[in-house]
């Protein structure tokens, strides 16, 4: 049997699952008592439990498709485990094509079949990722600190306000510029076929991005408009499935070339 | 008099003692590997593998800890560190989950709120991903192959996602959005290929002195 996915590895990943699930656990069972010692209301925090559900499912399929990605090389079991602690979507990538580049043993489509190789990857996964593990304990009580002695000193509420709104801007421009003009990427096999992964910048990431914007307006208006409680709570996976959704009409509808339009030429990963 | 242990001294500690525990489990991995096959890889090959790959994802993991400090409570930070895909999954659904509820970041109910959001996520996407690789596994490359009529939807998550999540505060804060996204979409055009990794402090800290100086103006 395929030593990346035998019931070694598949026992090692179920512990690190067992682990990840009743860690999780542990936390929101904390956070669910101090919420009720402070006066939230079971309804407030019954309805963040929800939507965290329906905003988490398509991102988790997102994520699910990165560990499909790397399986070639890796075996499903070892991205698997990767992208259930700490990692994630560019970082496990990056760490290990480097890792196999390392060994001398190919590139990430081509499957390891060397143990040692195999090992070095899962070293150099792991460490790449663990540093967070060390350094947040040492500084966040300090850094907390920090950012409220920042917010009293700001004293006014506008621009205490202003400030919040800010950082959450400040962090969802990243993805919106991205959306607006980032570089796809392509690959070039040896005999020098291009696949592309119409990834980048283009007709569709635009689309997508106006429609998304679109609709949580339209459906947050509704539902402050009519006081449609559970709409609410909804309208925001709502109008995340409904933008995929008219991505995947627009690709089905229009002419290949327009609907894979891109504004810049795709780079080489 | 002994002084009364708070509910933010209790989640350091908690936090911490998971944090330790997940470094066990995560070494523990490789290590066990190694024992199992007696298989031990050259310290030169790890270091090869590491350095290049570690000088982008250490300086990027201090940053992030600072950027993501004033947005998600303590218990989300560990939760967050721990379980990963923050910029991607974590952090939105936090942020979603305080915007829904009406509560702020640093506030005790913005604690609550995003540590249960977070966990709900950990708890969700583990579980999506262990059905997904261990049932469905010979479905999952028909789903998100490139010729599949999913494809393009999968490629358009993040544009969907922050999309639905930043139509609130575009509209509530129009004048504070537009310096960071004309800034970042600047940036981008220059260098195509930046990580978002890097893109999200910058936007961070732009987006802060935007709002500073609009209000010193007496814009906002």
């Amino acid at each position: 049997m395929d030593f990346r996915e035998d019931s070694f590895m598949l026992i090692l990943a179920l512990a690190v699952i067992a682990f990840v699930l009743v860690q999780s656990a542990a936390f929101l069972l904390k956070a669910w008592k101090q919420g009720k010692r402070i006066g939230l209301s079971s309804a407030t925090m019954k309805n963040t439990v929800i939507q965290s559900v329906l905003f988490t499912i398509t991102p988790a399929l997102a994520i699910v498709a990165t560990v499909i990605a790397l399986a070639p090389a890796l075996g499903i079991i070892l991205p698997w485990i990767r992208l259930s602690v700490i990692g994630n979507i560019s970082q496990e990538t990056a760490a290990a094509t480097a890792a196999i580049e390392a060994t001398g043993a190919g590139g990430i489509t081509v499957p390891i079949t060397d143990k040692t190789t195999f090992a070095t990857v899962m070293w150099v996964m792991t460490l790449a990722s663990s540093l967070p593990l060390i350094v947040l304990p040492l500084t966040l009580k300090r850094l907390q600190r920090g950012v409220k002695k920042a917010v009293s000193k700001a004293a006014n509420p506008v621009l205490t306000d202003a400030l919040a709104a800010a950082a959450f801007i400040g962090l969802i421009a990243a993805f919106i510029a991205k959306a607006l003009a980032g570089v796809g990427t392509c690959a070039v096999d040896a005999d020098g076929v291009i696949t592309y992964n119409y990834d980048g910048a283009g007709l569709l990431s635009v689309a997508t991005l106006i429609s998304s914007v679109v609709i949580m307006l339209i459906l947050s208006k509704i539902a402050e408009k009519h006081n449609v409680n559970w709409l609410k709570n909804f309208a925001m996976p709502i109008s995340m499935f409904a933008a995929m959704g008219i991505a995947i009409l627009l690709t089905q509808l229009l002419p290949e070339s327009i609907a894979h339009f891109e504004f810049r030429p795709p780079v080489v990963s | 008099m002994k002084k009364e242990r708070t509910y933010n001294d209790s989640i350091h500690a908690f936090g911490s003692v998971w944090s330790a525990l997940v470094l066990l489990v995560l070494l523990s991995t490789p290590l066990l590997f190694c024992i199992r096959y007696d298989v031990w890889p050259s310290l030169s090959d790890v270091w090869n593998g590491l350095w290049p790959v570690a000088l982008i994802t250490y300086p990027t993991a201090v940053v992030e800890i600072v950027a993501y400090t004033p947005l998600l409570g303590s218990g989300g930070m560990y939760l967050s560190f721990t379980t990963g895909n923050i910029s991607n999954l974590k952090l939105p659904c936090a942020l979603a989950a305080m915007d829904t509820a009406g509560v702020k970041s640093n506030s005790e109910e913005g604690e609550v709120i995003t540590t249960i959001a977070v966990a709900t996520s950990a708890l969700v996407t583990t579980m999506i991903m262990a059905v997904f690789v261990l049932a469905l596994r010979p479905f999952i490359p028909r789903l998100t192959d490139p010729s599949s009529i999913l494809s393009p939807a999968f490629k358009q998550v993040m544009p969907a996602l922050f999309g639905a999540l930043g139509a609130s505060y575009f509209s509530k804060h129009w004048k504070i959005s537009i310096v960071p996204i004309a800034v970042l979409t600047l940036i981008v055009v220059i260098s195509g290929s930046i990580g978002t990794g890097v893109l999200i402090p910058i936007g961070v800290v732009v987006s802060i002195l935007g709002a500073l100086l609009f209000y010193k103006l007496k814009w906002i």
